[in-house]
């Protein structure tokens, strides 16, 4: 697995999250083929593309939803590219989804609380005497403050704003205290004052060491907490660099013109 | 909580006395037996939100592996008891294994046929059960001989299941459940592994009902298949389904309410089961969260 990081030669550190090759397809359509990316620790990494690019596929491909036809995936050491998604969370990969997924039917704060999941360390059984647990309530307050949703604790997820709504998905998922996060569109349906608050919490987590993969449509956005863009058009990767050099490449700027956006 | 835990034995202590005769005493064992199969396919059902209509088997299990090891083996009623017990369990984690492939109406339909295979073999493995013929003479649990005494040791049980899992529920395995239930993928994404803490409930579940199904046949005397027909799997449902799922006390107000009520409507001669059958519908109809759901309805509006 080291000889992908090293392999790409791009950077200097070694990368918390390596994939060389990645592929997968459906039935006929490949929707990912070909993807090679780099995400050194405590960076951030926005993906765009126009729709069906794979954006989402790829995530799916990293977060272990979906298994590659082919490729290699590594993170932190570890190759990940055959293991389940919830062990991969314990290795500190965290995600949200495009199409918002809470457990609607739990309160707010229950819904960060399940987020501790495999922090506990308490076997089952002693449950069956003690019932619940206080632990992780102080932690889950202090990240419902960091989302601004600390007001609404007690209500049900389902009866959030849009917005709300994938604010409480960033709290459910940093509450698995991940290393790398990895947002669909996180900005999706959010208005302008929303946008804002979202950009400067990306800035906060990513200072607070979480390295970052987003998926994005909102320029401003990308151009603003990324260090690196990565472009992908019908599956495979169309271009790799600094927000600048994507904004003034030709060929990045055709594939958006000229595809599904004309 | 202390005082919910007084009101609940005082009730149970003087439900004998009130209903004190020996065919009320009798419903009593049945409603407590059945406030434990209720709560234990609420684990599966409300909870971890998995379909499952097998839950008349773990019963049967319970029932035949006490009762065999007793009568033929010569084992100790509560030796015998936790055997049971254990075996129920271990068949409800081979059943979760089609909760990690089958979702929704088709593990139903897989517990289902569980359901049907067990009840098949209960009549064909003469052998060991002896089939439609039945096994008679079967003496209550010693030192529990008097139905006041045996409604005293099953509710009691009961009692003690209800807090354990009420423990559970309340702690964050019942957040990881309740994550299950809600979204699958989402709970993958918070690092649940889903098929563990399905075995975990599909077997914790069978192993309750398991315990519950230990009880029924020294009440009744006599051991026959019939007495778990899939049928039952559907009255547990309808317990659950009326009483209020993924409560905790939902399934018990529905046990109960779902063991006097036929018994209440006998007045009705034939125009019982239509009655009984009318009032599961106007339930699901009207109050798809059940008994529980009404009554938080009823609070709101007067209150």
């Amino acid at each position: 697995m080291k000889e992908a990081a090293s392999a790409s030669g791009r950077v200097g550190v070694t990368a918390l999250l390596s994939a060389a090759g990645l592929r997968k397809s459906f039935g006929g359509v490949r929707a990912v083929q070909n993807v090679s990316i780099d995400v050194p620790e405590g960076t951030v990494l926005a993906l765009i593309g126009p729709n069906g690019a794979g954006k989402s596929t790829l995530l799916n491909l990293l977060s272990g939803v979906y298994r590659p036809d082919g490729g290699t995936l590594s993170f932190a050491g570890h190759s990940v590219r055959e293991m389940p998604a919830h062990r991969r969370v314990r290795l500190g990969i965290a995600r949200t989804f495009q199409k918002i997924r809470l457990f609607k039917q739990l309160s707010v704060l229950e819904n960060v609380l399940a987020g501790f999941h495999v922090h506990h360390d308490t076997p089952f059984w002693k449950y069956f005497v003690y019932g619940a647990s206080g632990r992780f309530r102080g932690e889950a307050a202090q990240l419902l403050e960091f989302v601004g949703l600390a007001a609404r604790a007690a209500e049900r997820a389902g009866a959030l704003s849009y917005g709300q709504q994938r604010m409480l998905e960033i709290a459910r998922s940093l509450a698995t205290r991940p290393r790398l996060l990895m947002l669909d569109e996180p900005a999706a349906g959010l208005n302008g004052a929303e946008v804002e608050f979202l950009l400067q919490r990306l800035e906060e987590i990513r200072r607070r060491g979480v390295s970052l993969i987003v998926v994005e449509h909102n320029m401003d956005l990308v151009m603003n907490v990324a260090q690196r863009v990565f472009v992908m058009n019908h599956g495979e990767p169309l271009f790799e660099g600094t927000p600048r050099e994507v904004q003034s490449s030709p060929r990045v700027v055709e594939a958006y013109l000229g595809g599904e956006f004309a | 909580m202390k005082l919910r835990l007084l009101v609940a034995l005082a009730v149970v202590a003087l439900l004998p006395w009130i209903l004190h005769t020996p065919y009320w005493r009798g419903i009593l064992i049945v409603c407590a037996m059945n406030v434990m199969l209720a709560l234990s396919l609420n684990l599966v059902l409300g909870y971890a939100g998995q379909l499952n209509l097998g839950q008349s088997a773990f019963f049967a299990i319970g029932a035949y592996v006490s009762t065999i090891l007793v009568k033929t083996w010569g084992w100790n009623f509560w030796l015998a008891g936790l055997a049971a017990m254990i075996a129920a369990g271990l068949l409800g984690l081979a059943l979760s294994a089609f909760a990690v492939r089958l979702r929704g109406h088709y593990l139903a339909i897989a517990s289902l046929g569980f359901a049907v295979i067990t009840y098949q073999i209960l009549i064909n493995w003469e052998a060991v059960t002896e089939g439609v013929r039945g096994i008679y003479g079967i003496s209550p649990p010693p030192g529990f001989r008097s139905p006041v005494a045996l409604f005293y040791l099953v509710a009691g049980i009961a009692l003690i299941v209800y807090r354990v899992l009420d423990n559970l529920v309340r702690s964050p395995v019942g957040e990881t459940l309740r994550s299950i239930r809600e979204d699958e993928v989402s709970a993958a994404a918070i690092g649940v592994d889903a098929a563990r803490w399905k075995a975990f409930a599909f077997g914790l579940g069978a192993a309750i009902a398991g315990l519950s199904g230990c009880f029924y046949p020294g009440f009744v005397g006599t051991l026959v298949p019939d007495a778990f027909n899939i049928v039952e799997s559907f009255t547990m449902l309808a317990m659950v389904i009326v009483g209020g799922m993924g409560t905790m006390i939902g399934p018990v107000i529905g046990a109960v309410v779902l063991t006097f009520l036929p018994e209440l409507l006998r007045g009705f001669g034939e125009l019982r089961l239509m009655i009984y059958g009318l009032a599961l519908t106007v339930v699901v109809l009207f109050l798809p969260g059940g008994i529980v759901q009404g009554w938080h309805a009823l609070r709101a509006r007067f209150s």
